[in-house]
């Protein structure tokens, strides 16, 4: 493959990324200084890197940047990247997630048994594939940003070194493998059907009709089953809860906000830019209001805070992939964004408690709003945007844009399933918010909280109070 | 651009936001007053609105004092004091109210009936005391229903008629009774599981609307309604009723009432039936019939028929019950039975009737809750039997009270209950020319039955708890007849029922439909 014209801006963010992560591997090779300050440039480094490439992603939101690409023989020229309002809607997102996280796992808050270096670089690097995944626009690159995403995830799952986060990592290792497996496979016969691994060639080669079209349609299934696993779409979740509790919060957060919103990334580019013409809407919608139920319902009987979060966030992606199914990009772009606004939020505090309350039930959150008002008062808010109900309105006019879309695109059955999963999604999260409010406490909850965990908690929840007074802001993304 | 109905919402979001924020201790002192001081700020306010909109100058007054005022659809908004601009433009959403004839009276009741509740607080509070962060709620509520009230976009009305339930929620939870844990947590969540569940399917109506027609604009859509009483319509129209018929409640969607009434503290019952059952049947009003006119004809009849069966099955089953809060609360889906079904004949006799009714169930059934209230915390129960009878002489104030709203609530002529229920059956006399007269006659009868039935359970109300000999039943010393601060805050809601009952014109006058 001659590659004939490049923007190298184009790549600039992913670059930026992966020379950060060299980078913090080699500073931390030197010798000396404390393990505060070790942990301080590694963390440093990662944040400056996340800055300087949401600094980036602003400067180019104007930008068409096509990247790696040669002239094709018929049609539009193929290309290997690209930067579109799509690309930098979901560069936001990501990097501002993973700027969270960088800020979550600051010292004295990241678990003490865990590398501070490893843990930037393997952080590092998953973005980088993240931000790679978002601008990808051939199926080889991105099942390489794919796995650039995954490796590091698994490795990060069990940096802890004990039994529980080694049994998580392998789980979440294993259903990788497989879905990449799967997902190959459906990239094969893609390339067989249309002799193109470029999506936008892919995209017009698709045949109307035929057997051909059936392979194809088979294919595209396979590859649409690979990001499920990714994302947790039921029926391919069962790793999610196992990995989430056995891992470190901050970990955690990274799977939930990182690697989820690299996944619906991924899927968004591959459904809208590679495979429009196999019309997999109705696969899409059937996985969405499947996704959602079971999720809810399984998180409707979980008694410990992180396993809530785990299944509830499978109900969430059940809610993101129903504009999917309607084929509106921007609400599911808005979508995330509050999500991963959220969700960081909701993982700072349950970090935070955790710290001091290792059980992780729902019980030890009893009182908060009372003996710690600030993070207690957030966490409501977190989870009621969560459930979408006021106070939290940037949730509920999210949950609202991606009803609007599915009604407009006629499709009843996924609305009435929508509306039936904000009931058990609002009665999951208000057994939480129950226990926030609930007297007379025993042992009050009342510590000293780290001045990192007040910032992330306190960014989260401002940002969420802004964009439920300017929820415009959410949907000019993309 | 209005400035007083916009201070009219923020002033109590900013009243409960600064009680969040004051120190607990100092809040908690400070509350009931600050409570008070500022929902009788906002009474005064939409006073002040309903005097400036219906007398000279206003848009009503001058009409008015040419002449009657022009006959116009029903519901349609006339708005006054509009404020609007535009708030997420990506999915047409603007930030738009106003208010009318028809809104009005519902904001001021709703303002009269929280200042009630936050002056009651001064002295009454239920046990579980953080009296701060319960007055903060009960403001918020107030934003929440005076903003329902106001909104003249559909996704706006729909956020507010959401900012009530976690308030509520809250109010049934922590301060609900506080023999029942168990039973007052089972009872909020279901009656915010099952209004949620009302409000999303509204939203998909609303959605089809926006489909439909292409705006959210009550005004416009007012204008130029949705035509077509099938498919998509019908759908919208269906989804609608079906959504606020959760709210009001019309039978069988009633199931969360009982239980959220029964176990709410006093204040929470009196705001639950007095002012939220309203927004139910303000959005049929406002919404459903001026945008969706023909669908709205095709289920009328069967709104009809729910409602009509809500007042049967509401009255049969307050024969049934043995405490005196649910007792109160099953009458609530009965008296809404009526509003429900003087709406659904699509009449100017019905529509006044359920919007009058609005008003005097809201005065009425809150005071009865108040009653009922003073009753159970004098007793520590709620249960008829164990109170016992002869509250005649054991306290003689509050059982004359007691018989007094009774007689208002069972639709006695003169005081404020009967206009209600005879409009509405009035107008299932002279139903829209569109609809099955017949159908709504054999409604009118069964409707006047069940008047019958609502006598007899509160005949026999009177008869268990207030008649009775002395002598078996003695006297508990330390119960204190009606307070002072009792007396204060019920005074204003005795006074409007008879007022409301000698005067109806004070309110009829300003519903004139086509």
């Amino acid at each position: 493959m001659t590659i004939t014209s490049t923007d190298w801006q184009a790549s600039a963010v992913p670059l930026l990324l992966a020379l950060a992560a060299v980078a913090v591997l080699l500073v931390d090779g030197a010798r000396g200084g404390t393990a505060r300050a070790r942990h301080l440039v590694a963390g440093g480094t990662t944040a400056a890197a996340v800055v300087a490439g949401l600094v980036i992603t602003a400067v180019q939101r104007h930008d068409l940047l096509p990247a790696f690409c040669k002239t094709a023989v018929e049609g539009p020229a193929e290309c290997s990247l690209t930067v579109e309002p799509l690309t930098i809607g979901l560069w936001a997102v990501l990097l501002s997630a993973g700027l969270g996280v960088v800020v979550l796992s600051a010292h004295g808050l990241l678990d003490a048994r865990i590398a501070p270096a490893e843990f930037h670089f393997l952080l590092l690097s998953a973005l980088c594939g993240a931000t790679v995944l978002a601008a990808a626009r051939d199926l080889v690159t991105m099942v390489i940003a794919l796995e650039l995403v995954s490796l590091p995830s698994f490795a990060m799952v069990a940096l802890r070194r004990d039994r529980r986060g080694s049994e998580a990592a392998l789980k979440a290792f294993l259903v990788s493998v497989l879905s990449t497996a799967v997902m190959l496979f459906g990239v094969s016969y893609l390339y067989g059907v249309t002799q193109s691994l470029h999506l936008t060639t892919v995209a017009t080669r698709i045949p109307a009709s035929g057997d051909e079209r059936r392979v194809a349609y088979a294919a595209g299934l396979f590859v649409l089953v690979g990001f499920a696993f990714k994302i947790a779409a039921v029926p391919f979740h069962a790793w999610l809860p196992d990995t989430y509790d056995g891992a470190p919060v901050e970990v955690t957060a990274f799977l939930a906000v990182v690697s989820k919103s690299a996944g619906v990334a991924g899927l968004v580019v591959l459904l809208t830019r590679g495979l429009p013409g196999l019309d997999l809407r109705l696969v899409v919608g059937l996985l969405a209001a499947v996704t959602m139920t079971v999720g809810n319902v399984a998180a409707l009987r979980q008694t410990g805070a992180v396993r809530l979060l785990a299944w509830s966030s499978i109900g969430q992606v059940g809610f993101l992939l129903a504009p999917l199914a309607a084929d509106d990009v921007r609400v599911v772009v808005a979508y995330l964004a509050a999500y991963v606004v959220v969700t960081l939020g909701a993982f700072g505090v349950v970090a935070l408690v955790q710290r001091h309350r290792p059980g992780g039930l729902l019980t030890d959150y009893r009182g908060m709003v009372r003996t710690e008002p600030g993070a207690g008062a957030s966490l409501v808010l977190f989870l009621l945007v969560l459930a979408g109900l006021p106070p939290g309105l940037v949730g509920l006019f999210t949950k609202f844009a991606a009803l609007q879309s599915v009604v407009d695109a006629g499709l009843g059955w996924l609305a009435a399933a929508m509306v039936v999963n904000v009931v058990i999604g609002l009665a999951v999260y208000l057994r939480w918010v129950a226990e926030l409010f609930r007297l007379p406490v025993d042992e009050p909850f009342s510590v000293d909280i780290e001045t990192p965990a007040v910032a992330v908690i306190g960014t989260c929840a401002g940002a969420a109070v802004v964009l439920s007074v300017l929820p415009a802001a959410l949907f000019a993304l993309v | 651009m209005s400035g007083l109905l916009i201070a009219l919402l923020a002033v109590p979001f900013g009243g409960a936001v600064l009680l969040w924020v004051l120190p607990a201790r100092l809040a908690d002192r400070l509350a009931a007053l600050m409570g008070s001081v500022v929902s009788g700020f906002v009474l005064v306010g939409s006073a002040v609105m309903w005097w400036r909109f219906t007398h000279q100058g206003g848009p009503v007054g001058a009409t008015l004092a040419a002449g009657e005022l022009p006959r116009t659809l029903p519901g349609k908004v006339n708005a006054y004091a509009e404020t609007d601009v535009s708030w997420l433009s990506s999915l047409d959403v603007r930030f738009h109210v106003g208010v009318d004839a028809i809104s009005l009276p519902l904001i001021l009741l709703t303002a009269l009936l929280v200042f009630l509740c936050c002056a009651y607080s001064l002295r009454i509070i239920p046990r579980a005391g953080r009296t701060a962060s319960l007055v903060a709620l009960l403001l918020v509520i107030e934003t929440g229903v005076i903003g329902t009230f106001s909104a003249l976009d559909l996704v706006l009305f729909f956020v507010f008629f959401e900012v009530v339930l976690i308030p509520m929620w809250l109010v049934i939870d922590v301060w609900g009774d506080h023999h029942d844990p168990a039973g007052r947590r089972l009872a909020a969540n279901r009656f915010v599981l099952m209004t949620v569940l009302g409000s999303a399917v509204m939203l998909v109506g609303f959605l089809l609307v926006h489909h439909l027609a292409g705006t959210f604009d009550i005004e416009a859509l007012g204008n130029d309604p949705v035509l077509g009483g099938h498919g998509l319509p019908l759908a919208a129209a269906a989804c609608i009723a079906g959504g606020l018929a959760v709210k009001m409640p019309i039978w069988p969607l009633h199931i969360w009432l009982p239980d959220a009434h029964a176990k709410a503290p006093t204040v929470g019952s009196v705001l639950l039936a007095g002012v939220l059952l309203k927004l139910g049947s303000y959005g049929l009003i406002r919404v459903l019939l001026p945008v969706l006119p023909e669908a709205s004809l095709t289920i009328a009849p069967y709104l009809a028929g729910f409602s009509t069966i809500a007042i049967v099955a509401g009255s049969l089953a307050c024969l049934a019950q043995t405490d005196v809060k649910r007792l109160i609360a099953y009458s609530s889906v009965g008296h809404m039975g009526f509003i429900g079904l003087g709406i659904a004949t699509m009449s100017p006799e019905g529509l006044s009737g359920a919007m009058f009714g609005n008003i005097a169930h809201g005065v009425i059934t809150g005071l009865l809750f108040f009653l009922a209230g003073a009753i159970k915390d004098r007793h520590d129960t709620s249960d008829l039997r164990a109170i016992g009878r002869a509250l005649y002489a054991r306290l003689p104030r509050i059982a004359a009270l007691l018989t007094f709203a009774s007689l208002a609530s069972l639709g006695l002529p003169g005081l404020a209950g009967f206009w209600g229920e005879m409009l509405a059956m009035l107008g299932a006399y002279h139903p829209h020319e569109a609809l099955p007269r017949a159908t709504f006659i054999v409604m009118m009868a069964v409707a006047g039955a069940g008047t019958v039935i609502t006598a007899a359970y509160f005949l026999r109300l009177v008869r268990n708890l207030c008649q009775g000999d002395p002598a078996k039943y003695p006297s508990t010393t330390f119960a204190v007849d009606l307070s002072r601060i009792e007396l204060v805050t019920w005074a204003p809601l005795v006074v409007l029922t008879v007022l409301l009952g000698l005067w109806p014109a004070l309110l009829l006058d300003y519903w004139t439909f086509l």
